[in-house]
């Protein structure tokens, strides 16, 4: 075990620069702090609410970006090779935390730290090299305008390293554009600015070695553990497909199920999949797999369009990439999607956030709101895939149509009006990804609770899309809703992937995720008690919302899942009114515990989970 | 006995051969006898790729059936006629 920390896979140490005056400091992990919170994206949570004041600038200095792992992370147990940044959102303005895989949270670790907190805002732009105990911060004026991938490669060669992993931002993170995502060596932390909060503060890359290694209490039980995890991975259902496929191997099973979402969500049904789908992703562009840090899974793949106009070398495609450039725009060609991928990560940005706007564009085009004038010229009607690449590299640099399409269709639909924020497919500011709720009243609810919004990381559909529940009652869902909250949370804290889905859930935290948590840190949690840990999490996070004056009223969906139903394919006729959406949000609040009228967590709740120091802050009235 | 249309994707697709193949199903002619005539003419392979070792079942995933939608869980009765076309939605999961 770390010296002086009782629990095993913490390093017991976190790692804090200020870039306004350089100072560097290494600080004791608080014990009680892990064992409340366990790490990642729970513990981020309890720093930030106590270091970060409400109503903060969050492209100010005062902000805080957090780069945090959990006990699991750089152990053998396999999928548990997650980070994540956090910090208060430019985009969506609330506590967001952004998941990526790899190699850098394990690498932080190996370093002798369980997380990095990064505060102030460097005078010039500068990167920071963690190399075990020595620690600097050094000048980046010869990065400041690269490409991540070049100034991963400028890192490696100047530090004469290959084996370093580093995390850097392009020009859209240097810009503060809202939407600019982390790139971490080949994945990324896309969502919700994270690439903006690193940009304000002049950070442009933090680059690790570390040559240590994680202790836990009995090697021989997290070696079992580790076997067996292994073993449901290769033989659960659900989880096959990944290491062949990746995550598109959803592509047309979700079109023939009427679930994959296109022309800005108008319908469900992709007439042009069979040209995208993962396997004529595998038959013609895909030369590898790879893997995170332990994994056996494989999901990642390694693709490569050779030649043409749309020569490509990209970590993808995902189901994402799919789904925000392929269906949602009307592009059917994989080549373009590939290019489209490589753009993203060429400029920093989001891709889902990017794909979801262009097509918001693109419907306003089709409408007549946008003429040519409003999108420089070029045609911008569904299906026109060069006129997507074109505007890709608009946003990236924030040209003409960029400019407005980077400040997401939240915020681009306040500025052009005329109704078309009916048809930003977003909430909470966050553009959505390509897994529907309109069939789906659990994961409606948990979408529009959710402290990101459009994120199905805070709840997942598949139980309902799976058929594993019922979709078509409303009894229930609430609590359905929560339970899976609360895995996902976990999950988040330990940090393990979401991808291994049916070992860690999919309905509430499973015994697998216990025991994997209990042989890595010793501890001999019962499912009561590691529940409470997740609701202590969530709790946590709503209380950051609230302290930032969100309400009920800010548990919305996108306007058209609750008023036009899917018009078409299976799933025919779905949709959320919203006087469903509000029946359930009662019962999702009711479960919770949480004040109806305002949605907050309540006095007894918050002391029932041990975080009284909120009631100051949020419990007024309740 | 009813002939059926089976599609599958990804890594179903790959046992059955075909994105499309035809099932003889015999009597109670049901989705669930589907299945087992499935697992009889394909096999292990098969079976690994829909059961759940864990629980002993058919792991939960939806079933097109010509243009509504069925699920493994909960309508392993549900009759079938000659004719039919079942599309195996699975896995929905990751992403």
């Amino acid at each position: 075990m770390a010296k002086n920390f009782p629990y095993g896979g913490y390093m017991g140490q976190l790692l804090r620069v200020n870039l306004s005056n350089r100072g560097i400091s290494k600080e004791d992990l608080r014990k009680d702090w892990a064992r409340d919170f366990v790490g990642g994206v729970g513990l981020t949570a309890r720093i930030l609410y106590e270091e970060i004041p409400p109503k903060i600038d969050p492209l100010g200095p005062e902000n805080k970006l957090v780069m945090m792992t959990g006990p699991v992370n750089g152990t053998m147990i396999p999928a548990a090779s997650r980070s994540s940044f956090c910090a208060k959102s430019p985009y969506t303005r609330s506590f967001f935390h952004s998941i990526f895989g790899g190699f850098l949270g394990p690498e932080l670790k190996f370093a002798g730290y369980d997380g990095l907190i990064i505060e102030g805002r460097a005078d010039k732009p500068v990167y920071l090299w963690i190399d075990d105990d020595r620690i600097e911060i050094r000048d980046a004026s010869h990065l400041w305008g690269k490409d991540p991938f070049t100034t991963q490669d400028i890192l490696r060669s100047e530090i004469g390293d290959e084996e370093i992993h580093i995390a850097t931002i392009g020009l859209a993170g240097e810009e503060k554009a809202p939407y600019a995502m982390i790139l971490c060596d080949i994945r990324a932390a896309g969502r919700g600015g994270m690439g903006a909060v690193m940009g304000s503060k002049n950070l442009k890359a933090i680059a690790v070695r570390g040559t240590g290694s994680v202790s836990v209490p009995n090697m021989l039980r997290v070696y079992n553990t580790a076997v067996r995890i292994n073993e449901l991975f290769a033989t659960t259902p659900a989880v096959q497909g990944l290491s062949g496929y990746g995550t598109p191997r959803n592509v047309a099973a979700m079109n023939e199920g009427g679930i994959l979402p296109t022309r800005n969500w108008q319908t469900e049904t992709f007439k042009g999949m069979k040209n995208i789908t993962g396997e004529v992703m595998r038959e013609q562009v895909v030369k590898g797999d790879r893997a995170c840090f332990a994994c056996s899974i494989n999901c990642t793949k390694y693709s490569v369009v050779p030649k043409g106009p749309y020569k490509s070398v990209i970590n993808g495609a995902d189901y994402e990439t799919i789904y925000a450039f392929g269906s949602i725009c009307e592009v059917d060609n994989l080549e373009v999607l590939c290019k489209a991928d490589e753009l993203c990560d060429h400029y920093g940005i989001d891709l889902i956030s990017t794909g979801v706007s262009i097509g918001w564009a693109m419907e306003c085009y089709e409408k007549g709101i946008f003429t040519k004038k409003d999108t420089d010229g070029i045609d911008l009607r569904f299906g026109n895939a060069d006129g997507m690449l074109q505007v890709i590299e608009k946003i990236g640099k924030r040209e003409g149509l960029g400019e407005l399409l980077a400040k997401g269709t939240r915020d681009a639909a306040k500025i052009v009006g005329k109704g078309t924020d009916r048809f930003a497919i977003q909430n909470k500011g966050l553009e959505w990804p390509g897994h529907t709720c309109r069939p789906f009243p659990a994961a409606a609810v948990g979408y529009a609770t959710g402290p990101r919004g459009g994120s199905h990381h805070d709840i997942r559909p598949t139980a309902e899309k799976s058929g594993l529940v019922d979709r078509k009652t409303l009894e229930g869902k609430g609590a359905l809703a929560a339970e899976v909250n609360h895995w996902l949370i976990l999950g988040d804290s330990m940090l393990v992937c979401h991808l291994a889905e049916p070992i860690w859930g999919p309905l509430k935290i499973s015994d697998s995720m216990i025991n994997v948590l209990n042989a890595v840190t010793g501890w001999e949690l019962n499912y009561e008690q590691a529940r409470k840990i997740a609701e202590r999490e969530w709790n946590i996070i709503r209380c950051f919302s609230a302290r930032e004056g969100f309400t009920r009223e800010d548990d919305q969906l996108p306007i058209r899942f609750m008023e036009e139903p899917v018009p078409e394919g299976p799933m025919q006729g779905s949709y959320i009114p919203k006087e469903t959406l509000e029946r359930l949000k009662d019962d999702y609040f009711t479960y919770r515990g949480w004040d109806l009228k305002t949605g907050n967590p309540t006095r007894e709740k918050l002391s029932e989970l041990g975080l009284d120091f909120a009631v100051k802050d949020i419990g007024k009235g309740n | 006995m009813a002939r059926v249309k089976v599609k599958s994707f990804s890594v179903i697709r790959d046992v059955l051969g075909s994105e499309v193949v035809e099932i003889d199903v015999r009597k109670p002619e049901t989705v669930g006898e589907l299945f087992e005539e499935l697992v009889r003419r394909y096999g292990q392979p098969f079976k690994e790729k829909i059961w759940d070792p864990n629980s002993g079942q058919m792991a939960p995933f939806l079933i097109k059936l010509n243009e509504s939608i069925i699920s493994s869980t909960l309508d392993i009765d549900h009759k079938i006629k000659n004719g039919d076309e079942i599309a195996i939605i699975f896995p929905i999961g990751g992403g």
